[in-house]
């Protein structure tokens, strides 16, 4: 009897696990995310070049200018080119909440990193584990949501970014950063597109 | 624990409840892509889809596409609402096992 009603209550919990897990899953296949990994992964390659290489002319030279105007201008691209993609289409639950854990994020992240910078109680090492934690936790909470493993793979590699660049000298931990932000941005930002890509072809239409 | 009957029938079959959870989360669908997230075949995958056609809780599209025939599945109000509700009394038997 009990035997019994233990598998009627797995079945049951069975039940609304397929229905999270397919809702989730054409919402996954639908949303439209690739893009913005990859704007703000070539932003902050840019942002690097520029803070660490000396051109030469008025603007290029002043590299405390590159993380300033580099976010600041990766923000407009993101709201002007997410407004023209989102075009009539209704916003749902789940990209309302994916947009302001992001967006949540980025402000703490700028708040932060200004007063670390004003203060100039900034170490490179720190700097960047604040980076790569802030964006872990970001991408394993959209993965929870979305139930994407590979999202959550890309949470791992920023967690480890963060730990191993306070164990490393200067040179080594923005070689670790540059790698996750090859890794978790870039490369992840290419296959989101070429998934959405993918899932467009065969038909589903965002909702 | 209740008696799983009290269950709306159309949706408790695990096809039909995939589809009317995918076409959930999607304004319409293709049969291609529904075929694909569901691992279906195409024949099992229109019987199931018929059934809830005749229930109302999808609505069908045919057009031509570039002169290839194209299939499109959107949900409708009463599939909505019938979901929602199945969700329900699929909470309210679980009652306090749903944590755990």
């Amino acid at each position: 009897m009990t035997e019994n009603l233990n598998e009627m209550e797995m079945e049951l919990k069975d039940r609304l696990s397929l229905i999270e897990n397919m809702i989730a899953e054409g919402r996954r296949g639908t949303e439209s995310w690739g893009w913005v990994f990859l704007l703000w992964g070539v932003a902050y390659y840019v942002a690097i070049l520029w803070s660490s290489t000396s051109f030469l002319g008025p603007i290029w030279g002043r590299q405390y200018l590159a993380w300033p105007v580099t976010m600041s201008l990766s923000c407009v691209l993101t709201i002007v080119i997410g407004a023209r993609k989102q075009g009539k289409r209704p916003s749902t639950t789940i990209s309302r909440a994916i947009a302001a854990m992001w967006m949540a994020m980025g402000i703490s992240m700028f708040i932060l990193l200004l007063s670390l910078g004003i203060s100039g109680r900034v170490e490179q090492q720190v700097f960047i584990a604040i980076i790569a934690a802030m964006l872990g936790t970001t991408n394993a909470a959209s993965s929870f949501i979305l139930r994407w493993k590979v999202q959550f793979a890309c949470a791992v590699v920023w967690w480890a970014a963060a730990v191993i660049s306070l164990f490393s000298n200067v040179t080594q931990s923005s070689l670790v950063f540059l790698l996750a932000i090859f890794l978790c941005q870039i490369v992840f930002g290419v296959y989101g597109m070429v998934a959405e890509a993918r899932s467009r072809r065969q038909g589903a239409i965002h909702a | 624990m209740p008696e799983l009957p009290e269950l709306n029938p159309v949706i408790h079959g695990k096809l039909r409840l995939a589809l009317l959870s995918l076409l959930a989360g999607v304004e319409e669908a293709e049969f291609t892509w529904l075929r694909v997230k569901t691992g279906s075949t195409d024949g099992n995958l229109g019987a199931q889809l018929l059934k809830l056609e005749e229930a109302g809780y999808i609505a069908v599209e045919k057009k031509f596409v570039q002169r290839k025939p194209q299939t499109l599945y959107r949900m409708t109000e009463a599939g909505r609402q019938a979901l929602t509700e199945y969700v329900q009394a699929l909470k309210s038997l679980l009652g306090p096992a749903i944590n755990g």
